[in-house]
């Protein structure tokens, strides 16, 4: 049998994926180890493989958009570990978002749901996260997401319960003390969700970038980078906070992120938005260890003190400069590497809360693999530039830093500093 | 297309013809060779005796194998590819011993910690099978994996599945040095540190260990080991009754402790390190069963190489016999090639 | 989802299973004789050659989840693994003692070591030190009559047949690996990696003779063609030359003077025969990128055209440039893109067709195209295949190679383990090899291939 996913032209077809997009796997399967969900169950529907074979098999007419591949495209955390290892270029997350936003726009016309606590779950994390995200932001204060909607929906899984009492959440007191607007030599993207929680890892960026020489400042207003919803199938919505997101930061200065996910998010704007404006808003976008690995060497004391780099997968596998967490963080720290090549922790943006028990089995993979390289001594600090995977790597017990952070406390303090404040 | 048979006018001997003759006449056939090997295994009774050819079939020095009738004697085997600067380690205890009669036996050399055991050098054989067919097992080309490895099945088969006409072996360039040391350190810690040593022997006074490779590696591994001297191949024991045990390599201290405890002077034995295999030399067969109850009890066993005629040949049950005497039945199914040699009805 | 694996052959699965031990297997085998229903196994599925293909509506059991390293003797330098092990996760596993396990596969990061022994895998470093069937010790199965079987064993012989050896490489039609033992090499002190460049894929053949002639054995000797080269290069950016004819890669290890020496050798051989540089790695990280490059090149041209289909046969290495000439010719004569790449140092051909299946009439002319590159294989006295296996893909061209009464000794074999028949049907022999057969001449089931 001849399968032509190219016959009919793109759109019409029930997901309205990219035929050529499509063709390009081989099934040679090398992406299998790299990805999280396959490691975990062993089934070739949880890996990339298997989910581009099931792609095909819809869009060829073959299959129905059923409950079981809904589930099964739901089931990946768009890491995009695959991605990295795919000697074949596949851009399985276009694959992936392509197809998860289909489903979301088949949703409301679509009688049979699935379980109903994960719809539930879904639905409210799409109009509380994703819509409305700076409404709830007081919630997120309270402590970090995963575990909100747990108890919201009482669907805490095993694991996060029994470790909760443990779950230590962002520290919500530190606000973030950069200026808003003006003209500043780099903007600092301080993000929607991150802002509430990430006050004292934009403070510690702040510092680094300026300990370069370099004046910092940020938007106007908060605004959101629009990852989730793009990850959720919300297509329209990712390129709403697109467009907010480009109007925040006038000018040619740079952007620097630092939190992984929204960085890459940033990045793909020439893409999702698929216009010269947006493209050019792309190309301004650092994630702010990239931008600091470019620039001269910051004034760094030797610490003595060990840490584990764990990568964030946006960092990785999409933005694929992890590497610059090393080079900024090496002149200070003994770092490092466990010995499993970046696979993803299982935090995966709303993962944790929409798929508890994968993220959790994922979690405890990643878990073994840090203590395997001694991440669980005390004085040992486990570096994640990405929230999610710090809640995630927190409830799992570990000491967890963000990169900049850490790099904040080895500056050696520069007279100027305090005068840019 | 070439099939492979057009390629074959070598094997139209005489010699073939006669093995051939023989199992399709319906008599119970033994091929012999240099009777080296003659006391591996029951004894065969009232067979019709074959013998294959002799003679380097060819030798393609650039393509690393050699092509041999299996009544080459070994020796005559080293000699040719000694010409050419190479060599297969196939190291038999008597080098009188045919090709052939080696491979059937299935005994692995002396060099085998590091050139691997004896199936790993042999691509191909060409036998007389039960029906009187001339079959090709495996291929002339050192990676092969087109169908079943029939040729790992026949090594050690004791000439009960086919009778061998031809055996085409990998070899290997001669190194640039080739030398035995005697060594300062113990069986375990030269293991330890003599990285791609081709054999780490020890018997009851020393322990010594065979390199083959490059001369700077040589002076590298030399001041690792506590070289004492450079001394000649380490010789197996020789006395009239001999066996061999096989158990794990980790046994292989408490294996030859027990030895010298139970049997002192009355057995000579040679250890091979890394590889589990204990060379036994005794004056009298009972002395080599109390050796075979020592395997025993370290979860080994111990094949019967020569002389204690009085003795089990193996000594224990083949694994899975079952499964073995399917496979016999399968391929000669009248019981015709060296029947009884495995004991029982194979 | 379980029809195919990475070959181009689909089948249609009766049912999966998903066994956690040999007991499980053992459960699953047993159900399938009593109820006649013909069983494969298997692991990851990056297999090329349709091994793990159902025919028959075949029970696919799946070995994923018996993936534990059940225990390491590092000082004996070997290991009790489960069949769902990924072979690089072995080695892992047992980097901290200094060890490794040999055999690498291109796929080496997702295949499995139950697969592995299925086809008797190779891979570049097999030249030195072999493929599978050197470094599988003892193998735990379940056979088709559902008797869990342990073959070979943790000594170095046992009395009897090798069935150890007639098991490895089966392709799971004598039975399903339950558990494995490994043998495990230490790490080389030091290992150097060279790219050489040529202009003509001659001078690359003989500076491959001249390495070996002067007694020299690599741990790897590879060879890449100009189009997969670039193709690589375009994935991997390892700085392979993009307007070479051929390159070599060669990897030298041990202690670090028999390296330097024979690091030295090498140049000048290249040299000698008109290479156009010599690049030695200067480090790890850039000796891991020359690999990267050599090892994702099946991948790397999907780039070019969708859909790809990889050969594999071997001759003896001194006929490597006359088979690689025809075999240029064959792609010219059916108007086909065809790249090279391969072990040249034990001959291992791996002629890559790559097209799009979707043109009509395409696939066609791919098939007929490797079939003519075989046939010249063999004619050069070349065998079928190196380390694909045969599975479904070569089926019928065994008969090519091997006689009726050759075919005949190897479906004994089959008839020993799986009298009924139900171990991976149709797969390896071509019909009518095994005496009992049951239905002879039975075709390829309708649409077996895509």
């Amino acid at each position: 049998m001849i399968t032509s996913p190219g016959s009919t032209p793109p759109g019409s077809t029930p997901l309205g994926l990219d035929p050529d997009e499509l063709v390009a796997c081989v099934s040679c399967g090398l992406c299998l180890p790299h990805c999280p969900t396959y490691r975990v169950t062993g089934l070739e529907i949880a890996s990339p493989r298997g989910r581009i074979t099931a792609m095909r098999t819809v869009e060829s007419g073959l299959a129905p958009i059923d409950e079981a591949f809904t589930a099964a495209m739901h089931a990946c955390v768009q890491c995009r570990g695959c991605e990295a290892a795919c000697p074949s270029g596949v851009a399985f997350g276009h694959l992936i978002e392509g197809t998860r936003a289909r489903l979301a726009a088949n949703e409301p016309t679509d009688p049979n749901r699935g379980r109903r606590s994960v719809s539930r779950v879904q639905r409210l994390v799409r109009r509380a996260l994703l819509g409305r995200a700076l409404t709830w932001s007081w919630l997120l204060r309270l402590s970090g997401w995963g575990l909100v909607i747990g108890r919201v929906l009482h669907v805490i899984p095993r694991r996060l319960r029994s470790t909760a009492p443990n779950l230590r959440p962002f520290d919500v007191r530190v606000r973030s003390t950069i200026e808003r607007g003006g003209r500043p030599d780099v903007w600092l993207f301080t993000g929607c969700v991150m802002d509430a929680w990430m006050g004292a890892t934009h403070n510690a960026a702040a510092q680094a970038i300026r300990a370069t020489g370099t004046t910092v400042g940020r938007a106007e207003r908060n605004v959101c980078c629009g990852a989730l919803a793009l990850h959720a199938g919300e297509q329209d919505l990712a390129r709403n906070h697109a467009r907010r997101v480009v109007a925040a930061f006038p000018g040619a200065a740079p952007i620097v992120v630092d939190a992984a996910g929204c960085g890459a998010a940033l990045k793909e704007y020439g893409d999702l938005l698929d216009d010269a404006s947006a493209r050019a808003f792309s190309a301004r976008v650092y994630d702010v260890h990239e931008w600091l690995a470019s620039e001269r060497s910051l004034p760094l004391r030797t610490t003595g003190t060990t840490v584990v780099v764990h990568d964030a997968c946006h960092l990785r596998h999409v933005q694929r400069c992890h590497t610059a967490v090393r080079s900024v963080l090496g002149g200070a720290y003994d770092l490092v590497e466990p010995a499993d090549e970046g696979m993803c922790c299982g935090a995966g943006g709303a993962y944790a809360a929409t798929q508890p028990e994968l993220a959790g089995a994922i979690g405890e993979r990643k878990a073994a693999a840090l203590r395997a390289v001694g991440a669980d001594r005390p004085g040992v600090v486990v570096a994640s530039a990405n929230p999610g995977c710090t809640i995630q790597l927190r409830a799992l017990g570990f000491e967890v830093r963000h990169p900049v952070e850490l790099l904040a406390d080895a500056l050696i303090p520069q007279p100027a500093e305090h005068e840019s404040r | 297309m070439a099939t492979a048979s057009q390629h074959d006018a070598h094997l139209k001997r005489p010699e073939v013809d006669a093995m051939i003759e023989a199992v399709r006449a319906g008599v119970r056939v033994e091929p012999h060779g240099s009777r080296t090997h003659a006391a591996i295994g029951f004894p065969v009774s009232d067979p019709t005796i074959v013998r294959a050819p002799s003679g380097v079939v060819r030798h393609d020095p650039a393509d690393l194998t050699v092509t041999v009738f299996a009544g080459t004697p070994v020796a005559e085997l080293d000699a040719v590819l000694d010409e050419h600067g190479q060599f297969v380690p196939l190291d038999p205890v008597d080098r009188l011993a045919t090709v052939g009669g080696t491979i059937a036996a299935g005994l692995s050399g002396i060099r085998r910690l590091g050139y691997g055991p004896l199936r790993d050098h042999v691509l191909e054989v060409r036998y007389v099978a039960a029906d009187g067919e001339l079959v090709k097992a495996g291929g002339p080309t050192v990676k092969n994996v087109t169908g079943y490895d029939l040729v790992r099945l026949l090594v050690g088969s004791l000439g009960t599945l086919g009778l061998f006409v031809t055996v085409t072996l990998r070899c290997r360039p001669t190194p640039a040095v080739r030398t035995w040391w005697q060594v300062g350190v113990d069986g375990v810690t030269a293991l330890e540190r003599a990285f791609r040593a081709v054999a780490i022997v020890s018997n009851r006074d020393s322990t010594t260990v065979g390199f083959e490779g490059e001369a700077a590696d040589a002076v590298a591994l030399r001041s690792r080991l506590d070289v004492v001297d450079e001394v000649a191949a380490p010789r197996l024991p020789t006395r009239a009754h001999r066996g061999r045990i096989s158990v794990a390599p980790r046994d292989i201290g408490s294996v030859t402790a027990a030895l010298d405890t139970e049997l002192a002077q009355r057995v000579a034995w040679s250890a091979e390190w890394g590889v589990g295999t204990v060379h036994l030399g005794a004056d009298t067969g009972k002395d080599l069963e109390v050796a075979r109850a020592v395997a025993a009890r370290h979860g080994g066993w111990m094949l019967r190489e020569a002389g204690a005629s009085d003795i089990d040949p193996f000594g224990v049950e083949r694994p899975h016999a079952d499964l073995q005497q399917r496979v016999k039945v399968a391929f000669d199914p009248l019981d015709r090639l060296s029947p009884g040699r495995f004991g029982g009805l194979a | 989802m379980y029809s195919r694996d990475a070959g181009l052959s689909e089948g249609r699965a009766g049912a999966v299973c998903f066994p956690n031990d040999a007991a499980d297997v053992a459960f699953a085998i047993t159900a399938c004789r009593r109820h006649g229903v013909p069983f494969v196994a298997r692991g990851s599925g990056t297999g090329l050659a349709g091994g793990a293909t159902p025919l028959d509506d075949a029970l696919v059991i799946v070995t994923t989840r018996m993936n534990r390293v059940v225990g390491v003797d590092r000082h004996q330098r070997r290991a009790w693994v489960e069949p769902g092990v990924l072979n690089l996760d072995l080695t892992r596993s047992v980097t901290q003692f200094g060890l490794h396990y040999a055999p690498d596969p291109s796929s080496q990061q997702a295949c499995s070591i139950g697969g592995n022994v299925g086809t008797n895998a190779g891979g570049p470093h097999c030249l030195a030190s072999g493929t599978t069937t050197a470094h599988v010790l003892a193998v735990e199965a379940v056979t088709p009559t559902g008797d869990t079987v342990t073959l070979g064993g943790e000594v170095p012989d046992t009395p009897g047949y090798d069935l150890r050896g007639a098991f490895v490489g089966s392709e799971g039609t004598l039975g399903i690996t339950t558990k494995v033992l490994v043998r495990l090499q230490p790490n080389p002190p030091v290992v150097r990696t060279l790219l050489l460049d040529f202009e003509s894929i001659d001078a690359a053949a003989a500076t491959v003779s001249g390495i070996i002639a002067v007694g020299i054995l690599p741990a790897a000797l590879e060879m890449m063609d100009a189009e997969i080269t670039r193709a690589v290069e375009d994935f991997v950016g390892a700085g392979y030359p993009r307007d070479a004819e051929a390159v070599l890669l060669v990897e030298l290890d041990g202690l670090e003077g028999g390296v330097d020496e024979q690091v030295r050798s090498v140049e000048r051989i290249g040299h000698e025969h008109g290479a156009r540089s010599v690049r030695v790695a200067r480090d790890e990280t850039e000796r891991q990128l020359l690999w990267k490059g050599r090892k994702s090149a099946f991948g790397a041209i999907a780039r070019i055209a969708p859909d790809y289909y990889l050969h594999d046969a071997v001759v003896p290495r001194t006929k490597l440039v006359d088979v690689l000439r025809d075999v240029y010719d064959i792609a010219t004569r059916f108007d086909l893109t065809m790249m090279n790449v391969f072990h040249a140092g034990d001959g291992n051909l791996h002629p890559l067709i790559v097209f799009d299946r979707r043109i009509a009439g395409t696939w066609e002319r791919v098939y007929d195209a490797g079939t003519a590159i075989l046939e010249t294989c063999l004619a050069a006295g070349g065998v079928l295949s190196g380390e694909h296996g045969i599975g479904v893909e070569k089926r019928d061209l065994m008969s090519q190679y091997f006689s009726p009464a050759d075919l005949a000794a190897q479906g004994r074999l089959v008839d020993a383990f799986d009298p009924d028949g139900l171990a991976n049907p149709h797969k390896v022999l071509p019909a009518g090899s095994r005496c009992g057969e049951a239905g002879a001449n039975r075709p390829v089931p309708q649409g077996a291939w895509i």
